[in-house]
């Protein structure tokens, strides 16, 4: 059968499968198939960067194991929508078979197509896209009320009927509604929870006008995008959009961070100070020194420069508080007190004494009694030694009281000079501009002339003023140096704020370059994979298309080779491999529109027809526009073929499709439809021209409505029309079996004009003989067939006066014998 | 019948549904349009011009011009020949729209009132030789 194939496995399977044979390792590959799963699943796994695992395909993922159930649609009823103002019906035999449904531009025809597809599929974002003038007049001006779109469904080998209803009260906007779908014997549901729009989006059974324009005629990119639905390779398509996404997202740290240097560099470049230079030297150095930025943003005083190292040493110098001081001084003035009062001890005077005495006393305790050995005078006995000893006590303490004051005196004195200690070399140091350490260092030395000078009264006396002075004049410094250093952070802190941000970019810049590489391996591997991957899909469609081509194409010197989608982003298109006249490489614009949608069509049916569709039924609008009679006779084989196995429904704006699939007699049910004023739409089968000429005239005979004269004229008018018919039938019959080419055939019978020609050419072949037509019927056919003849010719004029059911059973017998 | 009563019934099948027309009032409408135009026309050649009764329409249209004015002439011929075109069966035509029959009906109304009103006095030599 031409229109089966292979199934085909879900996209994301078909993904996984070549990703265990030939991925990339590691993150891309996981990236790739969290790709082709949704936005969330990409989200998730560039955020996982622990990597706990590849995500697994999803279960929902199109099904191969079992035939879905086969719908076809029953009628597709509308009210109040674009053409269609009071309710009509198009009713469908559920099953296999072409249906034509012919009508005049405006009669509406179309607005059955698009509400059988806005009911189905509504939701469809491509109902939104469409233009404004088109989303405002879709309700019928003719209708007040409600409108309402049922579209009854039959399913395969199941009783009842599958209702999709799509209900609008007055006032309600196009997409302000949604679709309600009820099978028998269950609730009524709405039509987003079936889980048919995957199905509708992946096969669309729908091929309206437009879309047959934009398929082959349209930008380069719609045409790659309208065949990527076709071939249902959205979700490919999505995923790639995906990664691109990410790459993006991931790329935008390091370009913002690229982007922001100049500003940055400026900046710095305007800020004098040593820092700037540094963040500046970071900049400069290939990677960017991110922690040099970053400590320069944090710590505003982290520098090389001196200044700022003497300002911190300033800072650092220590005072004792004023209360030391004090203390200090206070405890000087005692031990001066007291050593005053020891004036004229001399301890080492009485330490000798004491120390002589001991020798005497000592010398006594051997020669007890015996005079003096020093002076020879006085004996000296046991009451002298007693006395001795006293005094040699008395001599020790009081030298040991004068060490003692001489000692705390030294330490006091120790102590006021140790106040304050050696002049700090930072007080020397340049301290920049804005710094005077002079006053400081003179203050200072002020101090340590006075502590050398010697431990007398000036100390004593001065001590105290110098030690304020010095303190004062360091602390006047400090203030200055903080207030230097202050200043020094307030300008730095806009700067340092601006190398924060933008350390801070080029960080998740350094963090997203990682996944970077591995989101661009995942994008380049699902390009290739994705090439074959369309080439694949493409295949077999391609090879129905150039079948349903080399059907469509008659006399076209057009030839079709394999079609590609190739590219992607702004530069993706569809390549069709064109022949003309056996030269290659042909652009669309040699091909005439006829042809362009000609091939759209058999760009279009395989997808619809695919056997994983429950969809059995196509609808295409108006296929026949600008075709040639040719291609048209090639169309009504190939929709015929395709309506072997599906139903296929197509609406048309003239007779010609359901000329050749009569002239073909090829089986199908042709309904004309058409609108009266204010939009009442009428379907009228019309297998067969002749028996419907027929048929209505036997209807207008019996209509008492009218009156007799009036019936007579339309009556007599519908005769003619049927042996018209019958004779271009029978001509054209003869001629194409004669091997005359359509368009020569066309030509002749628009030239035979009046009733007794067209007749003539009939009989005599030759539309001049008129004159002999009569006899010529009456001759074959006898009398009556002249009557009928007579009549139909005349009758229109309101010539006709006998009995009109009479007339159209003569005229129906005429007609049988002329077309046979 | 005259055109009026034409005129009137392919009004009603025009604008209502009237039993047993369903889909078949297009053409009905037509036939009933154009025999109102070949009324028309007849009556006046009567009043003007017997003869030119027994010509073709073709010749008939051709006259009009030379005793009707250029404008009528105009609206007639263009309704006959979309008349013309849809009452005869050609192959990959549809029946007339609703649109297209208001038309020629309305073009039809006015040509019965003009050729009603007008006296039938050949026209100038000037307008002659343009229907020439």
């Amino acid at each position: 059968m031409l229109f089966s194939r292979s199934g085909d496995a879900g996209l994301d399977e078909l993904i996984a499968d070549r990703l265990d044979k030939s991925g990339p390792p590691g993150l891309a590959a996981d990236l790739v198939l969290a790709a082709m799963l949704g936005d969330d699943e990409l989200a998730a796994t560039l955020s996982d960067t622990e990597g706990t695992g590849p995500a697994t395909p999803a279960s929902e993922s199109t099904s191969t194991a079992e035939e879905p159930a086969h719908l076809y649609l029953q009628s597709i009823i509308v009210e109040g929508f674009r053409g269609i103002g009071a309710q009509a019906a198009l009713r469908l035999q559920p099953g296999p078979g072409l249906t034509v449904v012919a009508g005049r531009n405006g009669s509406g025809k179309s607005s059955f197509a698009e509400a059988a597809e806005l009911a189905l599929t509504g939701e469809n974002k491509r109902w939104s896209d469409r233009a404004a003038v088109w989303k405002e007049g879709w309700r019928n001006l003719h209708t007040a009320g409600d409108s309402k779109i049922t579209v009854e469904l039959a399913e395969d080998g199941q009783q009842g009927t599958i209702r999709v209803t799509r209900d609008w009260p007055a006032g309600a906007a196009l997409d302000g509604v949604a679709s309600y779908v009820q099978v028998p014997g269950a609730p009524r549901k709405p039509l987003d929870t079936t889980g048919w729009s995957a199905p509708l989006e992946l096969f669309r059974p729908f091929l309206s006008y437009s879309e047959l324009g934009a398929l082959v005629s349209g930008k380069p990119t719609e045409m790659y995008d309208a065949m990527q639905a076709i071939l249902g390779l959205d979700q490919l398509v999505s995923a790639e959009r995906r990664l691109t996404d990410a790459r993006k997202r991931l790329d935008d740290p390091s370009r913002q961070a690229a982007k922001a240097l100049p500003a940055l560099r400026a900046q710095l470049a305007s800020h004098s100070d040593e820092r700037a230079r540094e963040a500046e030297a970071a900049l400069a150095r290939k990677p960017w020194d991110i922690e040099t930025i970053e400590a320069l943003a944090i710590d505003a005083d982290a520098s090389g420069d001196p200044h700022v190292g003497r300002l911190a040493q300033l800072a650092a110098i220590t005072l004792p508080p004023p209360g030391t001081a004090t203390l200090a001084i206070d405890d000087l003035l005692a031990a001066r007190h007291r050593v005053a009062a020891l004036t004229g001890t001399r301890s080492s005077d009485a330490r000798q004494l004491a120390g002589l005495l001991s020798t005497a006393v000592a010398h006594q305790a051997s020669h007890p009694g015996e005079p003096c050995p020093v002076c020879g005078g006085l004996a000296l006995d046991e009451a002298w030694a007693e006395q001795a000893l006293a005094e040699i006590k008395r001599l020790s303490e009081l030298a040991r009281d004068a060490d003692d004051a001489q000692a705390q005196l030294d330490a006091a004195t120790r102590a006021v000079r140790n106040l304050i200690g050696g002049e700090p070399a930072v007080l020397s140091a340049d301290l920049g501009t804005a710094l005077d350490a002079s006053a400081a260092r003179e203050a200072w030395r002020g101090w340590a002339d006075l502590t050398s000078a010697g431990s007398g009264d000036p100390l004593l006396d001065a001590a105290g003023a110098q030690f304020t002075a010095v303190t004062a004049a360091i602390t006047q410094l400090q203030k200055q140096a903080a207030a230097v250093l202050d200043q020094r952070r307030q300008a730095w802190r806009p700067v340092a704020a601006a190398l924060a941000g933008w350390a801070e970019m080029a960080r998740s810049s350094l963090r997203a370059d990682a996944t970077l590489t591995e989101v661009k391996k995942a994008i380049t591997w699902l390009h290739a994979a994705g090439q074959d991957i369309r080439d694949a899909r493409m295949a077999p469609f391609a090879a129905l298309s150039a079948e349903i081509w080399s059907m469509l194409r008659q006399e076209s010197n057009v030839d079709l080779g394999p079609v590609r989608i190739v590219g992607s982003g702004p530069r993706r298109h569809v390549t069709l491999d064109v022949t003309v006249d056996d030269v290659a490489g042909a652009a669309l614009g040699v091909m005439s529109q006829g042809e362009l949608h000609a091939l759209g069509l058999a760009l279009f049916l395989p997808r619809a027809t695919t056997p994983e569709s429950p969809f059995r039924f196509v609808v295409v609008d108006d296929p026949v526009q600008s075709m040639d009679p040719a291609k048209v006779e090639g169309l009504a084989r190939l929709l015929a073929r395709v309506g072997q196995d599906r139903q296929v429904i197509v609406f048309t704006h003239d007779d010609r499709l359901p000329e050749a699939i009569r002239r073909l007699q090829l089986p199908a049910t042709i309904w004309e439809v058409s609108r009266r004023e204010h939009s009442v739409v009428e379907l009228t089968k019309n297998d067969d021209p002749v028996r419907r000429y027929l048929d209505d005239a036997r209807a207008m005979a019996r209509t008492d409505e009218l009156s007799e004269g009036i019936r007579s004229v339309v009556v007599a008018g519908y005769c003619r029309n049927a042996l018209e018919a019958a004779c271009h039938e029978a001509i054209r019959a003869r001629r194409v079996r004669a091997g005359r080419p359509l368009a020569d055939v066309e030509r002749e019978l628009t030239q035979a004009q009046k009733l007794r020609q067209v007749v003539g050419l009939v009989l005599f072949d030759d539309m001049e003989h008129g004159g002999q037509v009569a006899d010529r019927l009456r001759e074959r056919y006898g009398q009556s067939a002249v009557n009928a003849f007579i009549a139909a010719k005349d009758g229109t004029h309101g010539a006709f006066q006998g009995q009109l059911p009479r007339l159209v059973e003569e005229t129906a017998r005429l007609a049988g014998a002329l077309r046979s | 019948m005259t055109s009026d009563e034409l005129l009137g019934e392919a009004d009603r099948l025009l604008t209502t549904v009237v039993p047993g027309s369903r889909g078949r009032w297009p053409r009905c409408c037509a036939w009933l349009i154009r025999l109102a135009l070949e009324q028309s026309l007849d009556e006046y050649w009567a009043r003007v011009l017997p003869d030119a009764a027994e010509c073709s329409m073709r010749a008939q249209l051709l006259l009009l011009p030379r005793y009707a004015d250029a404008h009528t002439a105009e609206d007639a011929t263009e309704a006959w020949l979309g008349l013309a075109r849809v009452t005869h069966h050609h192959a990959y035509d549809l029946a007339p729209t609703a649109a297209e029959l208001r038309r020629w009906h309305e073009l039809v109304r006015s040509i019965t009132a003009e050729l009603r009103a007008s006296d039938g006095q050949p026209a100038s030599p000037e307008s002659e030789l343009a229907g020439a």
